[in-house]
């Protein structure tokens, strides 16, 4: 993207004389800075700017480390991205990024299924039988990683 | 097509039952500005969208929501499970539990079930992008609401995730109201509808 040198990270350029009537917001003008996967998860977003709490309720530190909140954390990095790619297509420097975690999120995923069973149906492929009812479900307390 | 992923989009883990909490925050699941409604309203306003980069706009965030939907089913369900019939009398909870005990209904806090008209579709792209960005920050407004209210903490770290989620969607929904305005007629804006006027 574009960078205007009179913006930081937090701020966004609007035209300098716009019409009336017309809804304008500042966009984003670059995909960084960013928040490491896990800070991103624990905070809600993966772009300081936009990191803007209620009163005092801000995370108490990383989201606790488990096969399946790591798994969490990079498909988060890639949902973050994607959505600022919707409104940026041509940022190539963002594809790039996207790109890379969306690989990650791809190895990260066959080595939790291999150990905890399919989050995607079709991975019950991997498997000898048909594992893909058993419990836990997302909203059974602990999760896979917790139980296991 | 939807594929769904067995797993959520935040950890939720709650420890302990309280009925009192579950009976206002299921206004997140089927209430006036929760997630259900707001999954709807996205996917729906989608078809007669013109624009490519809006139209993944709204269905990026329209799923994002299903997620978000779960989340608070979630929530809601842990905070019901094993309580006892003593807890929820306590808890004011029985208009609740004798039409629905502890499954997850959708309505809102006030015990309307969930209603469409709660949404608008209205075929316009300023009109259902105005509505988007507003409907982002009601979303966002109960959620602080919400966490003014709420004093367990496996509950409140699941409520900031989807609040601050509410800020990062409302950003979208103006970048993706500027890609739109920008492809209209620069003299008026509303001269036409881009989403029913067809070009000749």
């Amino acid at each position: 993207m574009q960078n205007n040198d009179s913006c930081t990270y937090k701020e966004g350029p609007l035209p300098s004389c716009a019409p009336l009537a017309v809804p304008m917001l500042a966009a984003q003008q670059c995909a960084e800075p960013a928040y490491d996967s896990a800070e991103a998860l624990a905070k809600g977003t993966l772009f300081p700017g936009l990191d803007l709490p209620f009163m005092d309720y801000v995370a108490n530190g990383p989201v606790e480390r488990t096969p399946q909140t790591e798994l969490m954390a990079l498909d988060f990095v890639c949902q973050e991205l994607a959505l600022y790619l919707d409104t940026h297509p041509n940022d190539q420097e963002a594809f790039k990024t996207w790109k890379n975690f969306t690989a990650l999120a791809k190895e990260g995923r066959k080595r939790y299924v291999e150990m905890y069973g399919p989050v995607m149906r079709a991975d019950t492929a991997m498997f000898d039988c048909w594992v893909w009812p058993e419990d836990p479900w997302p909203w059974n307390a602990g999760g896979k990683a917790g139980k296991k | 097509m939807f594929v769904y992923e067995k797993k959520l989009q935040y950890p939720v883990r709650i420890k302990n039952p309280n009925p009192a909490m579950a009976k206002y925050i299921i206004t997140q699941y089927g209430g006036p500005d929760g997630e259900l409604g707001a999954s709807l309203r996205y996917l729906s306003q989608r078809y007669s969208m013109p624009y490519p980069e809006v139209k993944a706009t709204l269905t990026d965030i329209g799923v994002e929501e299903l997620g978000h939907l779960e989340m608070i089913g979630t929530i809601v369900h842990q905070l019901t499970r094993n309580m006892t019939v003593e807890q929820l009398e306590k808890a004011g909870f029985q208009d609740y539990f004798v039409d629905h005990t502890a499954g997850v209904y959708a309505q809102a806090a006030a015990g309307w079930p969930y209603n469409a008209a709660s949404f608008a579709v209205k075929g316009d792209v300023i009109a259902d992008l105005s509505e988007d960005m507003g409907a982002e920050q009601k979303a966002r407004v109960t959620y602080d609401n919400i966490l003014r209210m709420a004093d367990d903490p496996d509950v409140i770290d699941a409520i900031r995730f989807l609040r601050e989620r509410e800020v990062v969607h409302f950003q979208r929904f103006g970048e993706a109201m500027g890609i739109a305005t920008s492809r209209m007629d620069q003299r008026n804006v509303y001269a036409v509808n881009p989403a029913f006027d067809r070009k000749k």
